[in-house]
């Protein structure tokens, strides 16, 4: 039933060219170069370290692997992390 | 960025610490809250630094309750707080104010007045004149009507013809422009006389208009009458009064004498300088002695500067240069042609326009330690001269 609504919102999206993210309630993650990573649309912190970031969305959990990284800005909307990083990993 | 880093430093914040287990909780808690949150480091797995707006931080209290955690403050900036500051140092506030007050109450007079553009004009003159119309260091600016001063300069001084003010900070500056005068010119119906403008040899007399009472070979002085306009016939009762005209040729004569010593003494500095320094107040003035002018010769260089136009304080460094009196014979030969040089520069500055030099004569002459040259130059040039007859009847 979930899978069907899915593919519907996915195939409105498409047809109008709407942004998927907000028709179908995804995170949106821009990277700049290796020192910034910006996710839109998330539901909270799991973990946070100096090493190891995980962050809880819709899709699962995204998990974010670095050196020296901080939070820059946490609001409801949107997580700005910078540092150094190396890796982005989606666990489901 | 940079803008919202100025908001934030504007609003003010903090800067925490906070210690706990479970510091992602707080920070998910925090977050749907609304609390701005920003900069989070993780020092440790237990403590976490961030930055947080004032009001942020009070809204904190109730997630700090949930999480069980403990929160300090680091650090205060922004504006807010410097103004909290400043409240508990009122006389460094009150002196903060008294400065901008001052440095505006300062700014508010003219320190200074600059003409600009005036060749003939002396400053001085304008300067005077302003000081006539009430305008003088140290007048406020503000009081100051601009377009209304610079029609009294214009009216003033004939030979303006434009002139511009402008307040530049403390410095009133007037530019102007000078214009020609053109020679007055008298009309060709009122009458005149032609008289001669300086003594000479008449050569030629062409009367264009009117009567020539001089003849070739007379010797005339300065302002002597050479062409009448006044012309007197027994047909008419009364004299007819007409614009006499024409030109007066006469050879006049230029000289210039220049004496010159032959021995010469050059002062020579032999770069050794000793400084003093004296300030004056009006006209009683203190001098820093260290003991006595070491020189046998030397020049006294004084240089003047005024701290305040207005204030009568004025600190004179007196330079004394210690110079060498050396003798020098010069060539008499050169020492002749140079003198010449010298004085036909000078006459040829004399001359008018359209005048032929008609002959020059040098005489050199030893008297003592001195040599005298002098040049006379014969010239052929119009010395007639136009002045109007004033009618006694008028």
């Amino acid at each position: 039933m979930k899978n069907r609504i899915d593919e519907l919102k996915s195939n409105i999206s498409e047809t109008f060219e709407l942004p998927k993210d907000i028709v179908m309630d995804l995170p949106k993650i821009s990277v700049i170069g290796n020192i910034q990573v910006i996710i839109s649309n998330h539901k909270g912190i799991i973990e946070y370290s100096k090493e190891t970031l995980r962050i809880n969305t819709n899709i699962g959990v995204i998990k974010i692997t670095g050196s020296d990284m901080y939070l820059k800005t946490i609001l409801t909307e949107e997580i700005i992390i910078a540092g150094t990083i190396e890796k982005i990993e989606f666990l489901y | 960025m940079l803008a919202i880093k100025l908001w934030n430093y504007f609003k003010g914040y903090v800067i925490i610490r906070v210690e706990g287990l479970t510091l992602e909780k707080f920070i998910n808690l925090a977050v749907n809250k609304d609390i701005y949150l920003w900069d989070i480091k993780r020092i440790e797995y237990t403590v976490l630094e961030g930055k947080v707006s004032i009001k942020g931080f009070k809204l904190l209290k109730e997630v700090v309750k949930k999480v069980g955690c403990r929160v300090y403050i680091i650090e205060k900036n922004g504006f807010p707080f410097l103004l909290e500051k400043l409240k508990k140092r009122k006389m460094f506030g009150f002196g903060f104010l008294l400065f901008i007050g001052l440095i505006i109450f300062l700014t508010s007079f003219i320190w200074n007045i600059e003409v600009v553009g005036n060749e003939k004009i002396l400053d001085q003159e304008i300067i005077d004149f302003l000081e006539e119309i009430d305008i003088t260091t140290g007048k406020m600016k503000y009081s100051i009507d601009i377009d209304n001063v610079k029609n009294q300069i214009l009216d003033n001084f004939n030979n303006i013809s434009f002139a511009s003010m402008e307040i530049k900070g403390t410095k009133l500056f007037i530019e102007v422009k000078e214009q020609d005068l053109p020679p007055e010119e008298i009309d060709l119906t009122t009458p005149c006389n032609i008289i001669a403008s300086k003594k000479g040899i008449i050569e030629k007399v062409v009367a264009k208009n009117g009567k020539s009472v001089v003849t070739e070979g007379d010797i005339v002085e300065k302002g002597q009458l050479l062409i009448t306009g006044v012309i007197k016939d027994e047909m008419f009762e009364k004299d007819m009064v007409i614009h006499a005209d024409g030109e007066v040729f006469a050879i006049t004569r230029y000289s210039h004498i220049i004496e010159e010593p032959i021995e010469k003494e050059v002062k020579e500095e032999t770069g050794n300088v000793l400084k003093r320094r004296e300030i004056k107040f009006g006209e009683k003035g203190i001098q820093f002695i260290e003991g006595n002018i070491p020189f046998k010769e030397y020049i006294i260089i004084d240089e003047t500067k005024s701290l305040l136009k207005v204030l009568p304080i004025k600190i004179v460094t007196h330079e004394y240069r210690e110079v060498e009196l050396n003798k020098i014979k010069q060539n008499i030969d050169s020492l002749k042609i140079r003198s010449q040089v010298l004085a036909v520069e000078v006459i040829n500055k004399m001359l008018p326009e359209n005048s032929k030099i008609l002959s020059k004569d040098v005489k050199h002459t030893i008297e003592g330690n001195n040599l005298i040259t002098v040049v006379v130059l014969e010239v052929y040039e119009d010395i007639g001269e136009k002045q109007i007859i004033y009618n006694e009847e008028d």
